[in-house]
């Protein structure tokens, strides 16, 4: 019953400070939307490419390749790449340099050379692919002529203008913006517990109530877990109201396992409060606050909770740094579980909030043990 | 019955001796004078009969039992008024009493009566539903006090429950004390006004140096110093020199300042009025009168320590 008497006297103290609530719930609103707004391009996953014009060289005097490769610039010219003859006098490769054509094609004897345009990467690919597939269907046309004249022309029709198969892999279900800083930024909130926590004993020592706590007839662990207990359940009912506000609001996606996302974001808090009591005890004084503050800023930072912070940018001292947020650990499993529906990956996530909330609470209640008072 | 008793106590902060070897027994029914300057162990005292210090050595008990071996009893019976204010200013009158009231095992319609019958008690029934933020710094005062005695506890300790406050509701307080005490509440009572200790305790202590260097109501602690004459000097005006100017003459233990008058302590036996008159005169002071007074409970506590009490 003291338990509850306190946590609920700790959750009045945590709504009526307006200032700090505000800040809980409308700073990450609304740098949700600025942010997420601000890089929707950064997230875009579509590229439009637009009509590809190649230029063609027909060195070889006519001849099989020659009346091949006109069939397939017929064929493709459908799907908007066009195949035109280089100028007479023109040099195709400084057509390309010059960005006049995407590509420039040589026919030879000796075969086909293609020279893209460095600037027109994705365009340059697709041709690319598609001369690819044409020189294989063209080796095996020449291969069967060699053998059975009459049937080259079954070969070369076969697979018809299928020279470019397109294929993606759940390419609906990527974040964008918006759902990336909702996810980024709930989870930030949920570490902003430590800051809370590191006021949590300080913060009755400075109005000097630690006084009437100690001398009540209630064990320390009692008011211990009530404040723990009070700091967890507002904390976290400020994360329900981020993740609502995203869901209805701003339209965010958070995926099928709703219980699962919780779940992490529950280890999570605890194990920020637990990180920012263990602060609070070890470095004693008003000064704790501020190096908590820091340590869950730049935890926030390195875990991407600003920008994305993608896997190859993980290497080295930043690597290192990356990985050691929490948030990080968060996001990146969070990620896995609402866009690639993967629940196990929430697993490592709940362990190592566990175990470091363990480790955490454990130096708290030894330090508050040795101390007189709270 | 004694409420309490203190045998062999001890602190010690390091090398610093804060309390040495302490004794004291208070009989149920006193206000209780606990006398010292800053420093000389008396918050120490009461932070131990608090338990909020664990003492080096020696023994408390409350109501006869042992506090370290039955805390929870003692806890029980016990009310503390802490020196700098104990309350939360983001929760109102009543859910500040009701809440500390909550932690001595009081609920429902009981709890809502003794926190309700605090309130009343220290003259804040009517703001009950106001936040202590929006209160004067009498009415926090006496909000700290209603927190301290919803529960009923026997044995309240007030530590300096008047500072800071306007004389109204120093009186309000002062009267609340003697209400208490009426009401069977033993009360240790520390304070830097002496005029208070004077006026409400039954029986004084004074500490210095961690130890009780006397004891007992304030006819027996006057009747001590027979020896000492209290002077009382009024000046045009006073420039703080005065205590080197008279140091030499024979016969003066102390001499104190307050505002334009001087006070000289000396030894009763001495007659050295007139030297000292004409120690002022010569140094071109202006004098506007000159009482000799009945030692008092400050006299007392100056001669004994050295100190006054605000030192």
């Amino acid at each position: 019953m003291n338990i509850l008497s306190i946590a609920i006297k700790e959750m009045k103290h945590d709504f009526r400070d307006r200032r700090t609530l505000l800040f809980m719930l409308g700073f990450p609103i609304v740098l949700m939307l600025i942010l997420g707004l601000a890089l929707t391009n950064a997230f875009s996953s579509e590229i439009s490419v637009g009509d590809v014009k190649v230029a063609v060289k027909d060195a070889t005097g006519g001849g099989p390749l020659s009346e091949a490769f006109a069939g397939f610039a017929k064929e493709v010219g459908k799907t908007g790449v066009t195949f035109e003859p280089l100028k007479p006098g023109a040099n195709g490769r400084e057509e390309v340099e010059n960005n006049h054509v995407s590509g420039y094609v040589e026919l030879t004897n000796q075969g086909i050379s293609l020279y893209g345009s460095s600037r027109d990467a994705i365009e340059s690919n697709i041709v690319q692919g598609m001369l690819a597939s044409f020189t294989d269907k063209y080796n095996a046309a020449a291969a069967v002529a060699r053998i059975e004249p009459a049937k080259t022309e079954m070969v070369l029709a076969t697979g018809g203008s299928d020279y470019i198969r397109e294929l993606s892999v759940d390419a609906n279900r990527t974040p964008g913006s918006v759902d990336y800083y909702a996810l980024a930024m709930t989870v930030m909130v949920g570490m902003w517990a430590a800051m809370g926590a590191g006021a949590l004993i300080q913060g009755e020592v400075l109005r000097g109530t630690a006084v009437r706590l100690v001398i009540a007839p209630i064990r320390k662990s009692e008011i211990f877990v009530g404040k723990m207990l009070g700091g967890i359940i507002s904390n976290l009912l400020c994360v329900m109201v981020i993740i609502l506000f995203s869901k209805y609001v701003f339209k965010a996606y958070w995926g099928h396992h709703m219980g699962v996302v919780i779940a992490v974001l529950v280890s999570e808090v605890v194990m920020a409060m637990s990180l920012g009591l263990a602060g609070s005890y070890l470095l004693k004084g008003t000064a704790s606050r501020g190096v908590i503050s820091l340590v869950v800023q730049l935890m926030s930072f390195f875990g991407g909770a600003y920008f994305p912070i993608l896997d190859d940018e993980g290497g080295g001292l930043m690597g290192f740094l990356v990985n050691l947020s929490p948030i990080r650990w968060a996001n990146h499993g969070l990620t896995q579980v609402i866009y690639a529906d993967n629940v196990s990956a929430a697993w490592p996530v709940l362990m190592l909030n566990i175990g470091f909330a363990a480790l955490f609470l454990g130096v708290s209640i030894l330090a508050m043990r040795r101390r007189e008072g709270l | 019955m004694n409420i309490l008793d203190i045998r062999g106590l001890t602190k010690k902060f390091g090398d610093f001796v804060a309390v040495d070897n302490m004794s004291l027994t208070i009989r149920e029914g006193e206000i209780f004078g606990f006398l010292g300057a800053n420093g000389a162990g008396k918050s120490t005292t009461i932070n131990m009969i608090s338990s909020l210090l664990r003492p080096t050595s020696g023994e408390i008990r409350i109501l006869e039992k042992d506090i370290a071996k039955q805390s929870r009893f003692a806890k029980t019976n016990l009310g503390i008024v802490p020196q700098d204010l104990a309350i939360y200013e983001d929760m109102t009158a009543y859910e500040n009493v009701s809440f500390f009231a909550g932690l001595y095992g009081l609920r429902g319609d009981k709890l809502k009566e003794r926190a309700e019958e605090a309130l009343e008690f220290v003259g804040l029934s009517d703001k009950a539903k106001s936040f202590p933020k929006n209160f004067s710094g009498g009415m926090k005062r006496r909000l700290n006090i209603a927190c301290a005695i919803a529960h009923k506890p026997k044995l309240i300790i007030m530590d300096e429950p008047t500072v800071g406050i306007d004389p109204q509701s120093r009186n309000y307080i002062l009267t609340s004390v003697r209400k208490l005490n009426e009401s069977g509440c033993t009360i240790i009572y520390t304070s830097h006004y002496m005029e208070e200790v004077e006026e409400i305790c039954s029986r004084i202590a004074i500490v210095d140096h961690g130890k009780i260097i006397a004891e007992g109501t304030k006819e027996q602690l006057k009747s001590t110093i027979t020896d000492v004459k209290d002077i009382r000097i009024e000046l045009k005006s006073v420039q703080g020199t005065e205590g080197e100017l008279l140091k030499p003459v024979p016969g003066v233990r102390t001499v104190l300042q307050e505002e334009n008058v001087i006070r000289v302590h000396s030894d009763a036996a001495v007659d050295n009025l007139n030297r000292i008159l004409k120690q002022l005169m010569d140094a071109g002071k202006e004098i506007r009168s000159v009482e000799e007074q009945e030692p008092n409970l400050e006299t007392v506590f100056l001669t004994l320590t050295g100190r006054n009490l605000r030192d």
